[in-house]
């Protein structure tokens, strides 16, 4: 109660300072979160684990920032959440969920100390999309929602790090218009003080803007380990160096053009491990180039590019992903009498049950081959060189947006065997209004996602593969009356064929493939209700059913589902 | 500038292509472990004649076309000893495929032909590999021999028979678990437990065993072949130490270790415990013993090997044979 009165306090002097003289604001966010779930599985193959998961939890996300003087803001954010059935203090956890220092110094640095969002480029520093979803359904994206605000996963795929940022920048009237600096320094991994020293990552980017057309840039980044901070001479160090160029112009009154480049190279060094298996250097190269068309009328983009990614580019802060599949999901993690781990499935990974990485990390992640066997560490992906097309068509008033990605790629060094792998990835996607084909008032929005991707490699009995899955997504949002919606989804997930899994060991080296047999489906299918209070605040009833077909030999067939309630509130 | 830009681009696209890699891949070749399975090299022995006793031993070589389990099983002609090999190795070598005379467990081989059974479990249609070599000299053991009863009983030793009992040194290869000879109880003693024993003692003092008692571990083979079971028959062994020195064992005044095993199978079994642990018994509790309570295999100046069998049962019968103290390990048949 008297925790209460003080934040009630605080809430009457942060406003009144904010509305007087703008020293001090509060912001935050609100969310109860409450699942039902039920494991859908033949009683015969499991008897011994427990079927049903009752879960939530209330949190509140209260963020103050204070403005000391016209170039200085503290900001801070203090989360409380309360896990359902913790009464009375029981299972409530207080956690500072970001400080952050940031201002101008002497008019001319920007800085940010503490806890900093960073994004270089999509081959230094890039957080990409994780798996399992293509334009998919509001019911679902919500939901992504909150596990992408939980782990700092920010729209502009961005990285949550603790370090510090500055940048400046000068402008110039003759010859060229501005040269821009900015880097950073973040602290990834703290020593042991015995065996694991202390591990650092920090880059950079110089930027030069020739004129509104044009612009270059440098772009350096490295994760590295600092010497002495354990009594061993063992050091990690990796370095990604790029240099990109953007180009502008227009065509004439309807089309505009450009053109990106992007080219660098990385280097890998174990230095003083005595282990074998440590490379003492990895390096290896990649360019990235592309044409753009933009026509104004319709609004299209047009994008044609080429990229080749040697196999050993390295590049922690562009390759790290979000999902780790090694991991069981939290839920229902045993299944069937054998106690068999369950892997990370599409909904694991839209109902925070998945586990997501926080920190870069230093090995090419496990990923799953059936959900995507393409670009599985992003952009950056190694070992791949193609062509890519993608198109967009935004802003018309019946397709709010639509657009088609494609991508054919190749090895450039084979897995295993000489023979080069091909990866075919046809993706599309579009938003309807379809109240705008009727001239309806109420918003009836329709939208639809899909992407098939191929791999294939030739060659004897023993090394083909041919590997195909489908993602499809579909949804429907209506507003039926005043703020009330109905929200409907379905997710559809196919794999069908073989591949062979790349094991990497501790050093990043290849060291073993595993041979596997897919012939799987996921099927979601998702109802509920939203209620919007206002643009901010909002409340999602919603059920959903989720079937996983395991057609290979010894496949488990299982499915789960859930009903939640998700009160979200952003003041 | 536009111009520029171009030509930036073809120059990147035309000289920036890596050129094609056709040598090099990564990882393992998926041939090794997932391609047609074939024998590239036949299995070839580096001898057909093998003296394990000078330090001999016989190398299996091979090339298969992948990384497979294979099994090489080698069998005692008399003896029915058996060792077992194992690997999943491409190429069968002296790294990974060799044989210095040991069997999996008793019995030990003997001076006898050993058939050799090479198989691939995992490849279908793949054919046996058959091969013998002769043993001229058998593999040397390591430790503390105290008796393999091939040299008859000993001069200080005494034996203990119910009257319905034949127990002595029996000679039979083919039945021995390691050379020739054994010692064999046979017998219904429909009255008691107690079938008969052999008090084993060094021809004087104590059998010059090491002091340390946690690296050193007492082995024994045991056959039972009738009144056979957890419940039915055992032996019981007493570990005498002359913990004064006087060259004479006072259970009085010293200790006596006293440890039970009971039989199980039909089959040779080793019994072995690390010598430290004759102190505690089944159960796990220390014994009470009668003079310091050290284990000290220093000085042992008599062990008793004693056969007892369920009087309800009918007739018991059992071997036991070499036994040997090992250091670090127990004994490797």
């Amino acid at each position: 109660m008297k925790r209460i009165g003080y934040i009630l306090l605080l809430l009457f002097v942060s406003q009144n300072f904010w509305a007087q003289e703008r020293k001090f604001q509060v912001n935050g966010d609100a969310r109860g979160y409450m699942f039902a779930k039920n494991m859908l599985i033949d009683p015969a193959l499991d008897s011994i684990n427990a079927p049903r998961a009752n879960y939530g939890h209330t949190l509140l996300d209260l963020g103050f920032s204070i403005f000391p003087n016209a170039n200085t803001e503290i900001i801070s954010s203090f989360r409380i959440r309360n896990e359902l059935g913790g009464f009375w203090g029981g299972g409530v956890s207080f956690n500072v969920r970001q400080l952050t220092l940031r201002g101008v110094a002497g008019n001319v640095v920007k800085y940010n100390l503490g806890d900093i969002d960073l994004k270089m480029t999509p081959y230094t520093l890039y957080n990409f999309q994780e798996e399992g979803s293509i334009n998919e359904a509001e019911i679902f994206s919500l939901r992504r929602q909150v596990v992408h605000y939980d782990m700092f996963y920010m729209p502009g795929n961005t990285w949550r790090m603790q370090g510090a940022q500055i940048g400046f920048g000068l402008q110039f009237s003759k010859f060229l218009k501005a040269i821009e600096f900015s880097g950073f320094i973040t602290r990834q991994r703290p020593t042991d003080g015995i065996t694991i020293p202390e591990r650092l990552f920090g880059g950079g980017t110089i930027t030069w803007k020739q004129n509104d057309h044009l612009s270059f840039a440098f772009n350096s980044i490295s994760l590295f380990d600092l010497t002495r901070t354990i009594n061993d001479s063992i050091r990690y160090k990796n370095n990604v160096n790029t240099f990109s160029v953007k180009y502008r112009n227009t065509i004439n009154d309807h089309i505009d053009w450009g053109f990106d480049a992007e080219a660098g190279s990385s280097n890998v060094n174990y230095i003083n491990y005595v282990n074998p298996l440590a490379p003492d250097l990895q390096n290896d190269w990649f360019y990235d180039a592309s044409f753009t068309l933009n026509f104004k009328k319709p609004k299209i983009l047009l994008n044609l590019g080429y990229k080749d990614v040697g196999a050993d580019f390295f590049s922690p802060g562009a390759q790290t992903k979000r999902v780790d599949f090694t991991k069981f999901p939290g839920v229902f993690q045993q299944y069937t009498n054998a106690a068999l781990g369950r892997q990370v499935n599409i909904t694991d990974i839209i109902n925070h049950n998945a586990a997501y990485s926080y920190q870069i990390s230093d090995k090419l992640m496990a990923y799953d081959v059936a959900y995507n066997n393409i670009n599985p560490h992003g952009i950056a992906t190694p070992n791949r060189r193609g062509v890519y097309l993608n198109a967009e068509r935004c802003d018309s008033v019946k397709f709010k947006r639509s657009f088609i990605q494609i991508a054919q790629l190749f090895e450039s060094r084979g897995m295993g065997t000489n023979l080069k792998k091909s990866f075919t990835s046809i993706g599309a996607g579009t938003d309807i209004r379809i109240n705008d084909f009727f001239g309806w008032k109420r918003e009836l929005v329709f939208n639809f996602g899909l992407r098939h991707d191929i791999t294939n490699r030739g060659g004897e009995v023993f090394e083909k593969i041919n590997l195909a899955s489908t993602l499809v997504d579909f949804g429907l949002s209506l507003n039926i009356v005043g703020k009330l919606d109905i929200l409907l989804g379905a997710k559809y997930f196919q794999a069908k064929g073989n591949e062979f899994v790349t094991l990497r060991n501790a050093f990043n080296t290849v060291n073993n493939f595993q041979a596997v047999d897919l012939d799987i489906t996921e099927t979601t299918m998702a109802a509920g209700l939203r209620y919007k209070f206002s643009e901010k605040n909002q409340l999602l009833v919603n059920y959903q059913n989720h079937q996983l077909k395991n057609r290979t030999t010894g496949g488990i067939n299982y499915g789960i589902s859930q009903f939640n309630i998700l009160y979200t509130l952003t003041f | 500038m536009n111009k520029l830009v171009f030509y930036t681009f073809l120059a990147l696209f035309f000289l920036g292509c890596r050129k094609e890699d056709k040598v090099n891949f990564d990882g393992p070749s998926l041939s090794d472990s997932f391609g047609p399975f074939a024998i590239l090299q036949d299995l070839s022995l580096n001898t057909y004649e093998v003296d394990f006793s000078a330090g001999q031993q016989v190398v299996f070589s091979m090339e298969l076309s992948k990384n497979t389990n294979w099994v090489i099983e080698i069998e005692g002609e008399n003896s029915g000893a058996v060792r077992t090999i194992t690997g999943n190795e491409r190429i069968l070598s002296i790294d990974n495929a060799k044989w210095t005379g040991g069997a999996n467990q008793f019995p030990s081989f003997n001076l006898e032909k050993a058939y050799i059974t090479i198989t691939f479990p995992n490849e279908t249609d793949s054919p046996t590999i058959l091969d013998s070599v002769l043993i001229t000299g058998l593999k040397q053991d390591e430790g503390f021999l105290i008796t393999s009863f091939e040299e008859g009983l000993g001069t200080t030793w005494q034996q203990f028979n119910q009257t319905t009992v034949a127990g002595t040194i029996t000679c039979d290869p083919a039945l021995a678990a390691k050379g020739s000879c054994f010692y064999s109880w046979n017998g219904t003693v429909g009255w008691d437990w107690a079938i008969g024993s052999v008090t084993i003692k060094p021809p004087s003092g104590t059998f010059g065993l090491p002091s340390n008692a946690n690296n050193l571990f007492f082995n024994l083979a045991f056959k039972a072949l009738q009144n056979v079971g957890p419940q039915n028959s055992f032996l019981l062994f007493w570990f005498d130490e002359d913990d004064n020195g006087d060259g004479v064992f006072n259970l009085n005044s010293e200790d006596r270790f006293i440890f039970e095993y009971w039989s199980n199978t039909l089959d040779w079994d080793l019994i072995s415990r690390k010598y430290a642990d004759l102190k505690f018994d089944a159960d796990g509790a220390e014994q009470t013993t009668n003079g310091n309570g050290l284990t000290e295999p220093s000085k042992l100046i008599s062990i008793n090997v004693f056969f007892l069998a369920n009087p309800n049962n009918g007739n018991a019968q059992a071997f036991a044979d070499h036994l040997i103290f090992t250091l670090n390990e127990p004994y490797q048949p």
